[in-house]
Order: C-alpha cells, then structure tokens, then sequence
C-alpha cells in the first residue's frame, strides 16, 4: 500500500464524482450486424438466433472502442480513476456486472449510450486490498428509445503486500514430548502406551487419561491408518499454508487418532474411511513431519 | 422465437439440465476479437503473471454470458431474457494445454416473480476447478 490514510476530505473528493457522466453520447462503432453477430455466437458457442437478433448478452459489445482504443470517454470518468491511482490504489478488478434487456437488438440498430458513474464506495478493506468500489450505469438506446441498461462495478485497490511463505510452524518440544520428536527424526511414529492399565494415548502426555499411572512405554506405529474425518480449510489464510487444504483426523489400528496432512490427493478428495499410509514428508532442513498417503488404487 | 417451456409448468425448485462448458486459449483470443475487449489479461501469460494472477484468465463477460446459456437452452429462446446479473468471484484460470479450463454451470427456478408477464428468476451456480466463479448470479427469462 503506497497511501495507507489518503489525505483527509479523499472519500468527499471521490464521492463527488457520483452522478457525473462516465460518457455523454457514445455512438456504436458498428450498427449492430449480422458478421459480428455470428463471429460472437461461434465463439461463445452460442446457437445463432433463428430471427437473426443479437443475442441479450452480446450488449456491451454494440459499445465497444474496436481496436483502435477508447475515443468517447468523458473526463470525470478518467479523472475519478486518475485520483484513485494517485492515491495508489493503482490496481483494478471487475466485481460485478448487472444488465437489462429492453428489447432484442437486430441488424440495422444504431446503439447510442450514455455512461453515469453511479455510485462510489467508501474506502473497503477487501482480500485483494483496500480499495473504492465504482459502479457504472450505461444506458444504451437505438432510435430514441432504451433498449438495455449495462451496469458495471470495478474495484480499484492497493495491492496487498504479497507475503513471501511463512515457514512451517514449529513444534514446541519439551520434556514431555521429546521422545514423539526423537521418533520422528528416525521416521518413526512412536504412541505413548501406560505400562499400568495398557491404554495408548497420543498426543504425548506425562499421565494416563485412564488409570492415572504416570509410567509408560512406546509402540511404533504400523503405518496404516484410515481417514476417521477432515475438514477443508478455507478461511482464516496462515502464512505458511495456501488454502484451501484438508486437515484430517486419522484412525490408527493402535487405538489412537492423530491429526495430520493427508497427501497424494487434492483436498476435496479426501473422504472419511480413506486408507492412508504413514510416511514422513521432510518441510525443511529442520522439519520432518509425519503424514498420511493415500494408499494406492483408492 | 418464442419460449418453449411454459410458465405454467414450473414451479419454483425446478432444476434446469446442467451445462459443462470448455474454454481454450483459442476460445479466449476468439471471444476477444468478437467482443472487442484485447485486455492481454485474456491471452498473455507474461503479462497476466506480471499483474499477479496466477495465469491467463477468462473475460468476465464471456464466464457470465457462457453460464446464462444454461438458462437459454432451456427456454429454447436466447432473446426471452429479461435481465441478468452476476458477481465476479474468482477468475477462470485458462492453462496454455489442450484441455483448457471447464466452466460447470447449473440452475434453479428460485421464484415465479409475474403471472401475467410470465417472468421466473433462474439461480444459477458456476463453478470452475471446483470454485465458484460468479456469485449472486440471477437471470430474469420470460416464459411462454
Ligand atoms: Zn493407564
């Protein structure tokens, strides 16, 4: 963000700009035709319109510059993004587009419009960046009379920074849980077993959730596991994860459950009863991770 | 034309038959000159990865009059649309391979909105690579 609080009086200054003329009688290039007609279907895969009117969706196009670039554009439009990219927000997005169908337009309809800058929003804090949403209102008519509205609306951001990837984040180890970690480095997942009443438990813990007893021993995980269920994270972003990814709960046949990445799958193809085997997926020169594979032929 | 599907024989809740739609990059630089619009977002991979995405994208007016196809295949009549409006969500990302990007479409009668015009609003879901890509997509067609 270049300006992250525009001067005081930016938003009054852009607000004044609702209700001024985007474009004040532009005139089609082209009357509306039956080539162009046909080049559009063919290319949107559209059936031709047996009575040879243009289809409703083909509006805009009957306003458009050619290729040689806009001509008819009036300076509030211009000025009102020229303010906006001065005060950095420089980069630009179409959000929404709303149209209306008068009548359908056929071969010999000379389309005149006028454009209106409808509404300016107040400053938005969006995904992409903070930003001002513009809508225009275009208003298209063919020998005196409307024929279809065009409203259009724009986002005009700051880019968000763009953070490099975070690093994976990294186990707290201690006392308690060192031995997990240790088993780990040696591409072994160790389950905690209490030497008194014989329960596993994972994660680590100094106790028994079951008789108390506080002494205990290890038993090295098989390997195999079964999706006992997901969730897909969307939202909030992390920086060291790229959403949307499958955080999954896997059953171990050791009697335990632990929480891991499912690999070898897309995130919305993981499914609950998946077979998934244990392997250790290396992060980083100082992060080795148990994860799960899905075995082959699922 | 007229509309073959008539006003009386639907109801709200009736599902429109659904629509897979393919896109190329040779769709993209067709719908670019047919529709005017040459934004090198639509056809340059340089440039489209310069201003931050994450490939070529699809022309937002092309993805929204692609999915209200859905709609007028089902009527039988492109010129019975009345009005339409989407969000543009997320972009439809277009690979430089042969199979391009799909654009899946659905629809749904949401409402009978006007007996005497026989108007119905028709919901629509459009999704691409498993997202959405138009939000809030609404048409307004007119029935026989
Ligand atoms: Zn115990």
């Amino acid at each position: 963000m270049t300006d992250a609080e525009p001067a005081a009086g930016f938003y009054e200054r852009i607000k004044a700009y609702e209700g001024q003329s985007a474009a004040v009688g532009g005139e089609g290039r082209d009357p509306v035709n039956s080539p162009m007609i046909r080049h559009w279907c063919e290319a949107m895969g559209h059936l031709l319109p047996v009575d040879g009117s243009a289809p409703p969706t083909m509006l805009q196009v009957w306003t458009m510059a050619g290729l040689s670039g806009h001509g008819d554009r009036s300076g509030p439009y211009d000025e009102l993004l020229g303010a906006l990219d001065a005060a950095g927000f420089d980069a630009v997005v179409a959000t929404d587009c709303e149209q209306e169908y008068v009548r359908p337009l056929r071969p010999g309809d000379r389309i005149v419009f006028d454009a209106v800058i409808e509404s300016v929003s107040p400053r938005k804090t969006t995904k992409l960046g903070i930003g001002h949403f513009i809508t225009t209102r275009m208003d298209l008519r063919s020998g005196g009379e409307q024929v279809g509205t065009h409203r259009f609306r724009i986002l005009k951001y700051a880019p968000a920074p763009r953070k490099a990837p975070g690093k994976r984040p990294r186990p707290v180890v201690n006392r308690d849980n060192a031995g997990f970690w240790n088993g780990v480095s040696r591409h072994e997942l160790l389950i905690q077993r209490c030497t008194g009443c014989g329960t596993p438990r994972f994660p680590w813990l100094p106790g028994c959730n079951s008789c108390g007893g506080q002494a205990w021993d290890t038993v090295k995980a098989s390997g195999s596991g079964t999706v006992y269920s997901y969730v897909v994270m969307h939202h909030p972003p992390f920086p060291a994860f790229e959403p949307p990814y499958a955080v999954a709960l896997v059953e171990l046949p050791e009697g335990v459950r632990m929480i891991a990445n499912v690999t070898g799958v897309p995130y919305d193809k993981v499914r609950i009863g998946m077979p998934v085997e244990l392997e250790f997926a290396v992060v980083d020169d100082e992060l080795t991770l148990p994860v799960f594979r899905v075995r082959e032929g699922v | 034309m007229v509309a073959r599907v008539n006003y009386d024989e639907v109801e709200a809740g009736t599902e429109l038959p659904p629509l897979t739609i393919p896109v190329t990059r040779g769709t993209l630089v067709q719908y670019a000159g047919a529709s005017g619009d040459f934004n090198p977002i639509h056809w340059n991979e340089k440039f489209a990865k310069e201003v931050g995405l994450p490939d070529v994208i699809a022309h937002g007016m092309f993805t929204m009059a692609s999915a209200v196809r859905v709609v007028t295949d089902w009527v039988g009549d492109p010129g019975a649309l009345v009005e339409y409006g989407v969000r543009f969500t997320k972009p439809v990302v277009v690979p430089n391979d042969d199979k391009g990007a799909l654009i899946e479409v659905s629809g749904k009668v949401a409402a009978k909105l006007d007996d005497a015009a026989r108007t119905v609003r028709v919901d629509l879901t459009v999704t691409s690579a498993g997202q959405k890509v138009l939000g809030q997509s609404r048409a307004v067609v007119r029935l026989a």
